[in-house]
């Protein structure tokens, strides 16, 4: 088996022990690599009924098949565990050095159990393990903690880490490596809980693939496709924002001030249209990327000169910017720059923010207790301030620093009908209301509203993707099959390892000649779905068992009541029926129950334990 | 005219694909520290190639001047090192400033790809570009390396 290091490397921190096992062909055929790896090892490693934050809990990190080999875009790495923001089983991707590196090391995945007494990073120097002291890092941000420990082990070695925010469990952290995150799901507070402060890797081992001269002439294919394509010019001068013009005035389903509204009127200003050429200052990829849409964005005057950061992505600009009415770029960037550092995911944090703000606006909290005057008009002010007593669990930060369902707990006072969240988890930057299929798709997402379990957005803003032509965003008719196929399609994605953004050039079809390239196996495109329908049963049954069922999935008021008050998506909305046909046909596409449990029948068709 | 590859850090994205592709191209398999290029990312700002330069730009830290037994030549402008002459003694690889030279039995460096260098067919950013040499963006590369 090529391609594959055919190990998996255990760290248990309670006992300071490691451990490796390997794993054979029909591993690498049932589950592939990446998310389906990191899946498989919570999926069977933590117990029922586990604390997230507990010893119990499984970490898992694992780099996908593509991953250290030189397919354009393909060096993703998946992190899993049970989500403390979800209670479900969530994994989440990047594109840090962090993956290609531990397969390096001779590793295709990493898990990582229990708790270090005191602050502890892992060191695993190609084979060698250790456990060590990480108490001068507790407290330290996550450019700082890079820096420390290159001095300490070498300029090549690769970090993951955390920041304070994970260290204070806050369900929003992120983990970061190399300016990129893994943000959703607050996988970050599972470090912190478990102590971890960093993974640091130094892999130097070869990585043999079966075919080097097919796999060179694949990469070649696709770098001309990529460089071919539309969106290469859009990404590489814009960044993963330069839809977001298009969004709002073609499509009406920006969510804005807390999704009051689908069009941010003030939007030019934070569109990388008009922001691009005056602070972008160089291009920023991730591991592998050949067609980058990372953008180096530095602010060199003003309140807010000296931020650096990779970004600022679509995302962002959404949860910092149009979700807070924050129209203030400099201030978007600012407030990103902190996320980054204190290791806040900023979608869940921007979202919080945005939630709070519009309490603010409706006097179900004030300045007093804020501490902070949240009125739209002050956002450039407020959300970056906001931000960090959000990561430092200081003042008001500390009731917004764990999301929406926990503020709306603990602030009462009606303010959960304002609280926008599927299953505990703050929504990227759709407005579902017009856009009724991706609606679902945060329904079902195993980890709580997300935009890329099932990157439903995509075919219903364009109306046609991989078989389908003519898709209406406005109808909930035939969208449970579809986004159950999409899933099983993301997962694969997931996986293997490449971005997303790439699904449009290989879809399914392409992927087995160069994954036979890589490793050797053979695969059909119905092999690769097949794959993907066990990896998402497999969250789906863990989800169940852990009592999180279809009562739990549903969609917040606003979505189900309030429609979309102006722009071409004006009166839009998802009305309970609606929600409810599109739940039974998703069962009914996956196999489920109606209530979201998946069937003794199906597991066993999936050879699902 | 003598082509060579010319690297422009300021378009770096720090991928890192030159490094596999080469080490794909040139040994089958993917080793980062036997690509005969480097990729450096420092941090959120820098990232940069650093290319042999066949010691079109080296000053007095060239590996053909200083092999203590003359098992580096350049020929047509290209710096070989002759594998039955090397004794791995390692001195190369100490004085190239760009950190280029490898070893594992023997040592190596970037042979151009025989013309056609397939770490710049996979830089769609044009860090690396093959074509007349530039002393100034070796001069760069050289101070960014100084800044470790």
């Amino acid at each position: 088996m090529k391609g594959y290091t055919g190990k998996i490397l255990k760290v248990d921190l309670t006992e300071e022990k490691s451990h490796e096992r390997t794993f054979d062909e029909s591993y690498a055929r049932k589950y592939l690599g990446g998310q389906g790896f990191a899946v498989e090892l919570v999926y069977h490693g933590v117990p029922k009924g586990s604390d997230p934050l507990g010893p119990k809990n499984v970490l898992a990190m694992a780099g996908g098949t593509f991953d250290g080999f030189p397919v354009g875009t393909g060096g993703k790495v998946a992190f899993a565990a049970k989500s403390p923001a979800t209670g479900t089983l969530a994994e989440s991707i990047m594109g840090g050095s962090i993956g290609p590196e531990l397969r390096h090391a001779g590793y295709d995945a990493l898990e990582i159990v229990g708790k270090a007494e005191s602050p502890s990073y892992i060191w695993i120097d190609n084979g060698t393990v250790e456990v060590k002291d990480a108490s001068d890092l507790w407290g330290k941000d996550t450019r700082e903690v890079p820096e420390i420990l290159k001095k300490r082990h070498g300029w090549d070695v690769k970090v993951a880490c955390i920041g304070v925010a994970g260290e204070k469990l806050s369900r929003l952290a992120s983990i970061d490596c190399d300016d990129r995150q893994a943000g959703r799901a607050g996988l970050g507070a599972v470090m912190g809980s478990k102590n971890l402060k960093a993974i640091v890797i130094r892999g130097t081992k070869d990585l043999v693939p079966a075919d080097p001269k097919k796999l060179l002439d694949l990469a070649l294919h696709y770098q001309k496709i990529y460089e071919a394509a539309p969106s290469f010019v859009e990404d590489t001068k814009y960044g993963t924002g330069e839809f977001l013009g298009w969004v709002n005035k073609d499509r009406g389903v920006f969510p804005t001030r807390n999704w009051q509204e689908g069009v941010f009127n003030e939007r030019e200003k934070i569109d990388p249209y008009y922001w691009a050429t005056r602070y972008v200052t160089k291009n920023k990829a991730c591991f592998a990327c050949t067609k980058p849409c990372g953008k180096l964005f530095e602010v060199k005057s003003g309140k807010f000169a000296g931020v650096a950061i990779d970004g600022i992505e679509y995302e962002t600009l959404y949860s910092l910017g149009g979700a807070c009415g924050n129209s203030d770029v400099e201030s978007v960037a600012k407030a990103n720059e902190l996320c980054d550092l204190l290791g806040l995911d900023t979608i869940s944090a921007g979202v919080t923010v945005g939630f709070a703000m519009e309490l603010f606006q409706r006097g179900i909290i004030t300045e007093s207790e804020t501490g902070v005057n949240l009125a739209w008009s002050n956002a450039s002010d407020a959300v970056p301030k906001m931000i960090e007593m959000m990561g430092n669990r200081k003042g008001f930060g500390d009731v917004l620093a764990d999301g929406v369902k926990v503020a709306a707990g603990k602030i009462g006072k009606g303010s959960e009908r304002y609280a926008i969240h599927t299953k505990g988890m703050e929504p990227p930057a759709y407005d579902v209301r017009g856009m009724k299929g991706h609606g679902l798709a945060y329904m079902t997402s195993t980890r709580g509203a997300c935009h890329l379990r099932a990157g439903f957005y995509a075919p219903e803003l364009v109306g046609k993707f991989w078989k389908w032509e003519g898709i209406d965003r406005f109808s909930a008719v035939g969208k449970g099959f579809m986004v159950s196929q999409t899933e099983n399609f993301m997962c694969v994605y997931d996986s293997v390892g490449l971005c997303k953004f790439s699904r449009g050039f290989y879809l399914i079809a392409k992927l087995p000649e160069v994954i036979e390239a890589i490793t050797g196996l053979k695969f059909s495109e119905d092999e690769l779905l097949k794959i993907g329908e066990r990896i998402h049963n497999m969250k789906g049954n863990f989800n169940a068992r852990e009592g999180v069922l279809r009562k739990d999935w549903l969609l917040p008021a606003r979505i189900l009541e309030d429609p979309i008050p102006e722009g071409v998506s004006k009166g839009s909305k998802i009305s309970v029926d609606e929600m409810n046909l599109m739940l039974d046909d998703y069962m009914k596409a996956r196999g489920w129950t109606s209530d979201g449990v998946p069937t003794p029948e199906k597991l066993k068709e999936l050879g699902i334990e | 005219m003598v082509k060579m590859l010319v690297p422009y850090p300021e378009n770096c994205t720090g991928c890192r694909f030159c490094e596999m592709a080469c080490s794909v191209y040139h040994d089958g398999k993917v080793n980062h520290a036997d690509a005969r290029l480097q990729v450096h990312r420092r941090n959120v700002k820098v990232d940069f190639p650093s290319v042999c330069t066949h010691c079109v730009s080296c000053g007095e830290d060239c590996c053909v001047l200083h092999c203590p037994v003359e098992a580096i030549k350049k020929e047509n402008g290209i710096v070989h090192v002759n594998q039955d002459e090397c004794t791995a003694c390692g001195t190369c690889v100490e004085v190239c400033p760009f950190g280029v030279m490898r070893m594992e039995e023997k040592a190596f460096n970037c042979d151009l790809c025989g013309g056609d260098p397939t770490c710049v067919k996979f830089c769609p950013m044009k860090a690396i570009v093959y074509e007349e040499p530039k002393p100034e963006q070796y001069e760069k590369v050289k101070k960014l390396l100084k800044e470790v």
